[in-house]
């Protein structure tokens, strides 16, 4: 069965630098599966993540997506389907409203359906975000809010791999628990691949994730 | 009324009154300006002279290759000046901003002399190297203030800009807002300068025109054409260089190659 997503011999150094953060790094993702992947700070974790979904380059090796190099997808489409969210959640100065269809403005996103306001308002319930109107200024919400209100937004283009780039670490406790039991319930209901990075000890209750550790500038299953 | 008056070289030289005035303001306040102002008089007068020179011996041999050649110079030139302010070194925006501004000055030049102007040849100097000189003078400081801004916002807002790619924009429609706040800013110099010529100011070539004796209607059919000139040639060179340097914020994946300082 080809993986959803698999990652040959990949080698990566940011720009100026000649000490490799990755040296022919491999795995494999299948689709439904929960991937947590840890490692100390500096060791790449967030790199990884942005080389899946191509906003870094790598020096070598290749990334494939449903057995097609990503390189010859075209970037958005490609990042339509491979969803990426930040660890510092960004927000347009808009409406909350205007930043959930925001993905529909992208000419990549136009044939896609586009959820009603009811359809928000319930999904916002299900984000723990119920006190939120669609009228709210997105400016205005917390940092635990926007990051609940990042990770709504990216799913809404039905992306088939949701990156998640240390999703609480700027979140108080009850904040993070709210990310977390989003992500699991994502992926046990709505059967949606996940890469999650994180630094934390973070023991998924409801899900049974595939753990990697990065170190020495590779990748290893735990 | 056509008599024109000469200025001789110690009138000029009185004229250094002013300088001294701006120098005494810089030396008094602690502006730190002494030097740029002394640097700034010596090359108003060197450069100025020069051309007057260069100017003089074009309009005597009427050759069309000097013409070109001597417009060459002032676009690279004004090549240099924008890439001493623009100070961007990790984007290579040099060799597109001047092969645009080449292009669209000449084409620019070429229309108001050859069509609106109507002289023949149309590289006939006395009109073609004013024109092409007005057109490159002012598209240089809307360039310089466009690429400015466009790497400036680049850098800045580049979590916004990653964050509309990973929700599928390309990289056209995740720095839409960045674009045209560039563009914006370079093209409203020249917006306001329509809005206040011949209420707030008298352009510098009217007022030659006027003082060398041409009858003020005359020059003011003149100036109209120098305006929407140059608010042309600005838009034309601003839109074309920022589509041509914004895509070489983006590498082959659509990803910002810009490095925050």
């Amino acid at each position: 069965m080809t993986p959803l997503l698999e990652i040959r011999n990949l080698s990566f150094a940011y720009e100026g630098s000649t000490v490799l953060v990755f040296d022919r790094l491999t795995m494999a993702v299948q689709e439904g599966e929960f991937i947590l992947v840890k490692g100390p700070s500096g060791s790449g974790k967030s790199t990884l993540l942005r080389l899946i979904c191509r906003l870094n380059q790598p020096q070598g090796g290749s990334i494939l997506f449903q057995g097609n190099d990503t390189t010859s997808i075209a970037p958005a489409k490609l990042r339509s389907a491979i969803s990426y969210v930040a660890q510092i959640p960004q927000m347009i100065d808009a409406t909350v409203e205007e930043n959930l269809l925001q993905p529909f403005s992208f000419a990549v996103n136009a044939a896609k359906p586009r959820p009603g306001s009811e359809e928000l308002r319930e999904m916002l319930r299900k984000f723990y975000l119920a006190d939120v109107t669609l009228e709210h200024s997105a400016m205005k919400l917390s940092i635990g809010q926007k990051q609940r209100l990042a990770i709504m937004r990216a799913l809404l283009q039905e992306p088939l791999l949701l990156l998640l780039d240390e999703p609480t670490s700027a979140l108080d406790q009850e904040s993070a628990s709210m990310v977390f039991s989003i992500m699991e319930r994502l992926n046990t209901e709505e059967r949606k691949t996940l890469i999650t990075v994180t630094h934390i000890d973070y023991k998924p209750e409801t899900v049974k994730p595939l753990t990697y550790t990065l170190a020495n500038r590779s990748i290893h299953l735990r | 009324m056509n008599q024109i008056i000469n200025i001789s070289t110690g009138q000029l030289l009185l004229a250094l009154v002013f300088i001294l005035i701006a120098q005494a303001s810089s030396f008094i306040y602690h502006l730190g300006l002494n030097r740029d102002i002394t640097i700034g008089t010596i090359r108003t007068f060197a450069q100025l002279f020069l051309m007057g020179y260069v100017l003089t011996f074009i309009l005597k041999t009427s050759n069309p290759f000097l013409v070109i050649s001597v417009f060459m110079v002032m676009v690279i030139s004004a090549m240099f000046i924008i890439k001493g302010r623009v100070k961007e070194k990790q984007i290579p925006y040099i060799i597109p901003t001047f092969l645009t501004m080449l292009v669209s000055y000449l084409a620019t030049a070429i229309f108001v002399s050859g069509l609106v102007v109507g002289i023949t040849p149309w590289w006939e100097p006395r009109y073609f190297i004013p024109a092409g000189g007005m057109v490159i003078g002012n598209s240089m400081s809307a360039l310089a203030i466009s690429l400015e801004r466009l790497f400036r916002d680049m850098r800045q807002q580049k979590e916004l800009v990653e964050m509309k790619l990973s929700l599928g924009a390309n990289y056209r429609e995740a720095s839409l807002d960045i674009f045209k706040n560039a563009i914006t800013a370079g093209m409203i110099p020249s917006i306001n300068a329509m809005m206040g010529v011949g209420l707030v100011f008298i352009p510098g070539m009217m007022s030659g025109q006027i003082l060398a004796g041409t009858d003020p209607l005359i020059a003011i059919r003149y100036q109209i054409v120098v305006m929407l000139m140059l608010v042309g040639s600005t838009a034309v060179s601003s839109v074309v260089v920022m589509l041509f340097v914004r895509r070489r914020c983006f590498g082959s994946g659509e990803e910002v190659l810009l490095s925050p300082r």
